[in-house]
């Protein structure tokens, strides 16, 4: 690694007043494992880092209101989330998706807010949090607002924010007696990145769904809401030709690229497989984690 | 302060160190060059093979992947302390009991591994252990004997804790 | 597994104790030794610039802005080379590889210029300021179109000359073909004319490499009398030869140290990063180290690629009459031991099948890739993935059961094998009988239905040993009467150093866990040819027991001139002390060992092919997902004749980590490269088994069987489970699902697509 400065501001506001707009080899460094791959690949070669660990521990932890609402602090590493009662209750989902997502050591040290902002599409937990409903609290120069996570993230690698705005906060509202499930797929070992990752949030009335929420990813530039494909859902049993639907307009509306997992046509063969079995392993999702 | 060694101090195998680092020398570097200590190695340096195990407030973390800035006030631990009586740790006598090892460079890092998890949870089902496990890999492929050792550490650690 | 002397003295039989490993203590701690953690004083780091170009003229190397970082010490390019070592070319089979690239590269990855500094962080910052420009060549990727020698890699072949068994190499111009190796017997031509059916299929394999979790490291530290090179090498004895050889030294002024190999598999085999170390040490003054990281493995060696061709006549019997073999290996830029390769895995390419008409040629190719090597099995898996894959697709295709196929048609002891050696100790049938009975082959398989299919396949193999190579250990007895060894095979995890410990003990009556092993050093440890090919504890073990049995007899004659008398028991230590007054002196025991071999007549016949045979196969159970294709392995039995095993339990683990290994070969590992480019260079998209790819259920077994050559009735082990598994994979796929790959790795999208084309719903490319 080429040697690089490393500045350890004491508050999140200190933070936005050193980082240089105009310097993209200055960046901010939360957990720091999907820069330091970065860095050591030679992909980036900062000037400066600026860390946010002095002041960690006042942006992490997490909260459920009473209402059920999450609010997870954007330094909380992934392990706080895999182990939270809290999470457990309210996102079991997300506590199934941590078993397959990295490895431990990795999970110990990522942060929920350095992997939003990373934008990496292969990553596991976007998908999910986008068919949770979830949203960023963005703090910046412009002041504050917030994003649905849908929305933050608009490409390879690229997300909503200014280069003066920092994720505080991840916010993922009531369950609302809702259903998910994730299903990671991967085309060589078991622990490669996914080829495809699809993530299914669901309210059912009965036997009827009556809202929905699919997430694709790792196949997409980006971790992409297939409105559709949800909307062919909804109103259903979730029957077989009604899946069957659903599995045909997901791979129709999914912008699918190849690489070294896979080609498109397989990928996009791989979303209506899987798309139809998320989709029932919500239906069947208990609350258990 | 462009880039220059700063001073940090940390717990290293229950001893307060100090260090001098700079920004871009990761843990694996620090431990080798400042400590002498080699247990920890870095191999794929993408934190996916676990060579470079250590753990960090008691949390396996992957050396490799981690500045050594950031362990200031840490207490880390290196495969080094498990046996430093002279005496091996039973995980380290399970892998040994078990031959859950060829080559032996990624011992270290399961045996660190290993430990974190009987810590976290002291009776894991084997799919417990693979899941823990996933992360580190064994290019001369001992898995099968790595869980058996696992397994066994467990009865064993069981077993010393309560009789 | 008592290692305590009984009361009456005796340690009782070493040989056969499940023996944990001798350095199993030093392993689990942290502590044992490997090349690339090692630091020198006033050491300096070599940071390697590499072509970026598969083909070309170097037509510029500007190192200026390296030598301008501040900490930068030295940047070198092979004119430097050149000034220390006239003739920088090195090579097992070739001296075609140069240290750095000599007025042209040939593949992108190869070393152009060194960064030296004392900071690891600044050789590799400066290496990024370094320029080149290349005048582009056209380049050559595939072995079938380099044989058509159209594009030539490189101008002139310089064969090597340096082992017994590569003496016939010549030198050429105007090819890619560093070696054809041709075997006729009988008269394949009539018989296939004469045969009932004929079938001829074509398979392929894929680039893939060792993937050791140490990468390669040497560190060479220069001085005027001599050299010194901490390496991690499977062969330090050659290494020592060669540098020698560059250097115009002799052998004693060259010293090669290697600690314990974090990985090898056949990577660290011959030269890898010794030459270059050492020229980097002759030229800084200074002790260098070149340690790789995991990304620059993937331009070091790799196993080779290979396309095999293979047709079989079948006579109205179901008899196999006539087998021919082409096969076309992917060398990439340099031969390193690629003719190796191509000639010893030629000897059995037409399988473990007796067949009387049998012609086989094989091509050793230069292209423009990484250079490929040994890689656990000297070319068998990718043979064996061809013809029991083909075996199996007659046997369905003349609807007959594959098991009973094969054993109609089995090579058998006391038969001639396809060069004319007679088969001897080699339990083929016994080995495929052991599969089919864990597999409970005579019952019909629930092959399932809906999206879930189940299937079993097996595949059986032979190989030829490497020959002739030779041993030398020594055994020394101090005057305590406690015992050292030294010998030159390099424990890189195959436990060779428990089982010739154990050697040791069993002639000399003493517990193998007080037998000292000497770490390899070639000032110190005697010649070996190298750790490879599951040769040492065959070959290493013979002289291992030759020196301690010479040892043995001078004991023996110690107590006749002691007056000692008949059957007596003395401890080692009282004799000592009785001769010398003391605890003082030595017995020191030596053994060399070489198996006779006569070489390949021009048909490529020889009545003396190897001096063991090495039979191995594996039978599988799996599910496939028939809406995606992937393939998940239930269940995975390894079934060898490894002769009298010398230690069981790491036999097994040996066969339990190869089998593991090709699983990683046959389903998902593949170096993907575009236009010579390697593309996923890296662990995060190269991947390699890990614990969840293991099959749940997974048995090791050895045959009952005894080598009646082999040191104490044991022969090899390190290769034999990679054999059979990728076609026994492939050959339950299509008991499954009853689709055919004929291309490895034997991934889910390759699978479904076979599944769409069989039902006539062909998967578009894109």
């Amino acid at each position: 690694m080429t040697p690089f400065d490393l500045v350890e501001p004491h508050s999140f506001e200190e933070t936005i007043g050193l980082i240089e707009p105009d310097d993209p080899d200055v960046r901010v460094i939360a957990g720091g494992t999907a820069l330091m791959l970065m860095m050591k690949a030679g992909v980036f070669r900062p000037r400066r880092l600026i860390s946010m660990r002095k002041f960690a521990s006042s942006l992490s932890g997490i909260t459920a209101t009473s209402s059920g609402e999450l609010r997870i602090g954007a330094m909380t590493p992934l392990s706080a989330l895999e182990h939270s009662p809290h999470v457990s209750r309210h996102a079991p989902v997300i506590v199934r998706t941590m078993r397959r997502l990295s490895n431990v050591r990795v999970r110990n040290v990522a942060t929920i807010g350095g992997a939003l902002a990373h934008a990496d599409p292969h990553m596991d937990l976007p998908p999910v949090l986008i068919a949770l409903g979830a949203s960023v609290c963005v703090v910046g120069g412009a002041g504050e607002r917030t994003i649905p996570v849908e929305d933050l993230l608009t490409g390879y690698y690229e997300t909503a924010l200014a280069k003066n705005e920092l994720i505080a906060e991840v916010r993922i509202p009531a369950p609302a007696a809702a259903r998910s499930a994730y299903c990671k797929v991967t085309t060589g070992s078991a622990d490669d990145w996914p080829a495809l990752g699809i993530a299914v949030t669901l309210a059912a009335g009965g036997a009827t769904v009556k809202s929905a929420r699919i997430a694709v990813s790792a196949a997409t530039t980006k971790a992409t809401r297939l409105t559709e494909a949800e909307t062919a859902l909804v109103g259903s049993t979730a029957d077989d030709g009604t899946l069957k639907d659903v599995a045909d307009i997901a791979a129709e509306e999914a912008d699918i690229l190849a690489d070294g997992r896979g080609s498109a046509s397989y990928k996009r063969e791989l979303l209506r497989v899987y798309v139809v079995r998320a989709v029932r392993a919500a239906m069947q999702a208990s609350g258990a984690p | 302060m462009s880039g220059g060694a700063r001073t940090i101090n940390l717990t290293l195998n229950g001893r307060p160190v100090s260090a001098e680092v700079k920004p871009h020398h990761n843990v694996v570097e620090m431990l080798q060059t400042q400590f002498g200590l080699f247990g920890a190695r870095e191999s794929c340096g993408q934190g996916l093979c676990g060579c470079c195990t250590v753990l960090v407030d008691g949390q396996p973390v992957s050396g490799c992947l981690c500045l050594a800035v950031f362990l200031d006030g840490a207490d880390v631990v290196t495969i080094e302390h498990l046996s430093e009586t002279g005496k091996l740790d039973p995980v380290q006598q399970a892998f040994v009991e078990c031959g859950a090892f060829q080559c032996g460079y990624c011992t270290p890092g399961f045996v660190l591994m290993t430990k974190a998890l009987l810590r976290q949870n002291p009776d894991p089902d084997d799919e417990q252990i693979r899941d823990y496990l996933a992360g580190n890999l064994c290019r001369c492929a001992a898995y099968p004997e790595i869980i058996n050792a696992v397994r066994m550490a467990a009865r064993e650690t069981k077993a010393g804790s309560t009789g | 597994m008592a290692a305590t002397t009984a009361p009456d003295g005796r340690a009782g039989h070493q040989v056969g104790r499940s023996l944990h490993r001798l350095e199993a203590r030093e392993k689990v701690s942290g502590r044992a030794e490997y090349t690339h953690l090692m630091q020198l004083p006033g050491m300096l780091h070599a940071k390697i610039f590499r072509s970026t170009v598969a083909h070309g003229r170097i037509k510029s190397i500007d190192v200026s802005g390296a030598r301008e970082v501040p900490g930068v010490y030295a940047v070198y390019t092979s004119e430097d080379v050149l000034k220390v070592i006239p003739d920088p070319y090195y090579g097992p089979a070739f001296h075609d590889q140069p240290i750095l690239a000599v007025g042209k590269v040939h593949y992108i990855g190869e070393p152009v210029a060194v960064v030296l500094a004392a900071d690891p962080h600044v050789a590799e910052h400066a290496t990024q300021q370094i320029v080149a420009e290349y005048h582009e060549l056209p380049a050559v990727f595939d072995e079938v179109e380099a044989a058509q020698n159209k594009t030539l890699v490189h101008e002139e072949l310089r064969p090597a000359g340096t082992f017994a068994d590569l003496k016939h190499l010549k030198g050429r111009r105007g090819t890619n073909i560093a070696l054809d190796f041709r075997l006729r017997r009988g008269d394949v031509d009539k018989a296939f004319a004469a045969a009932a059916q004929v079938f001829e299929h074509t398979f392929r394999t894929q680039k893939v490499l060792h993937l050791a979790l140490e990468p390669y490291a040497s560190i060479a530290d220069f001085r005027d009398d001599g050299v010194t090179i901490y390496s991690a090498a499977q062969g330090p004895s050659f290494v020592r030869t060669e540098i020698a050889r560059l250097l115009r030294w002799p052998e004693n002024r060259v010293r090669i140290k290697v600690p314990y190999l974090g990985g090898g598999y056949g990577g660290k085999l011959y030269i890898k990063m010794e030459a270059l170390a050492t020229a980097m040490s002759m030229l800084a003054h200074r002790p260098v180290k070149v340690a790789l990281t995991m990304e620059e493995q993937f331009y070091t060696i790799t196993k080779h690629p290979a396309t095999l061709r293979i047709k079989s006549g079948i006579d109205k019997d179901g008899r196999i009459i006539a087998r021919k073999c082409e096969v076309w290996w992917n060398g990439g830029a340099y031969a390193d031991i690629g003719p190796r390769v191509t000639q010893k895995s030629g000897f059995t390419a037409s399988g473990p099948y007796d067949i009387d008409n049998v012609a086989i040629d094989s091509y050793a190719l230069y292209t423009n890739l990484t250079p490929a090597g040994a890689l656990r099995g000297f070319g068998i898996p990718q043979l064996v993935w061809a013809y029991e894959s083909h075996t199996d697709m007659i046997a369905r295709a003349l609807k007959r059961d594959p098991l009973e196929f094969r054993k109609q048609n089995l090579l058998r002891n006391g038969r001639p094998q396809a060069t004319g050696t007679i088969l001897k100790d080699a339990a083929i049938e016994k080995v495929l009988d052991r599969i089919a009975d864990r597999l409970n082959w005579k019952q019909p398989v629930d092959h399932g239905t809906g999206t879930v299919r189940r299937g079993r396949g097996l595949a059986v193999a032979l190989k030829a040993v490497i020959s002739p190579t030779t041993s030398v250990a020594i055994v020394n007895i101090s005057g305590d009467g406690s015992t050292t060894l030294y010998c030159g095979t390099v424990d890189m995890g195959q436990g060779s150093d428990t089982a010739m410990a154990q050697i040791v003990g069993e002639v000399l009556d003493m517990p193998a866990e007080s037998v000292r092993i000497v770490p390899r050093d070639t000032d110190v440890t005697p010649y070996d040819m190298g750790t490879l090919g599951s040769r040492s504890l065959f070959h290493m073990g013979h002289a291992v027991r030759l020196a301690a049995e010479e040892a043995r007899s001078k004991v023996a004659a110690l107590r006749r001139e002691l007056g000692e008398p008949d059957g007596s028991n003395a401890p080692l230590a009282e004799l000592f002390l009785k001769k010398y007054g003391m605890q003082a002196g030595n017995i020191v025991g030596t053994g060399t060992y070489k198996p006779d071999y006569i070489p390949p007549d021009a048909s490529g016949l020889t009545t003396n092919a190897t001096p063991f045979w090495m039979v191995a196969g594996s039978g599988v159970e799996i599910e496939v997902d028939t809406e995606t294709g992937h393939v998940r392995v239930t269940r995975l039995i390894n079934v060898a004749d490894v002769g009298k095993p010398i230690n069981p339990k790491i036999v097994e683990t040996q066969l339990s980590g190869a089998s593991l290994m090709q699983l990683g070969f046959s389903m998902f590992e593949k170096m993907h490269i575009d236009g010579g480019q390697i593309t996923n260079a890296s662990l995060a998209d190269y991947k390699i088994p890990g614990m969840h790819d293991v099959p749940r259920v997974m048995e090791n077994e050895t045959v009952d069987a005894i080598q009646e050559n082999g040191p104490f009735g044991a022969k090899g082990v390190g290769e034999l489970a990679t054999f059979g598994v990728s076609p026994a994979i492939a050959n339950a796929i299509d008991d499954a699902v009853g689709v055919r790959l004929t291309e490895l790795p034997l991934t889910p999208e390759a699978v479904f697509r076979a599944l769409r084309a069989k039902a006539n719903k062909p998967l578009g490319r894109e």
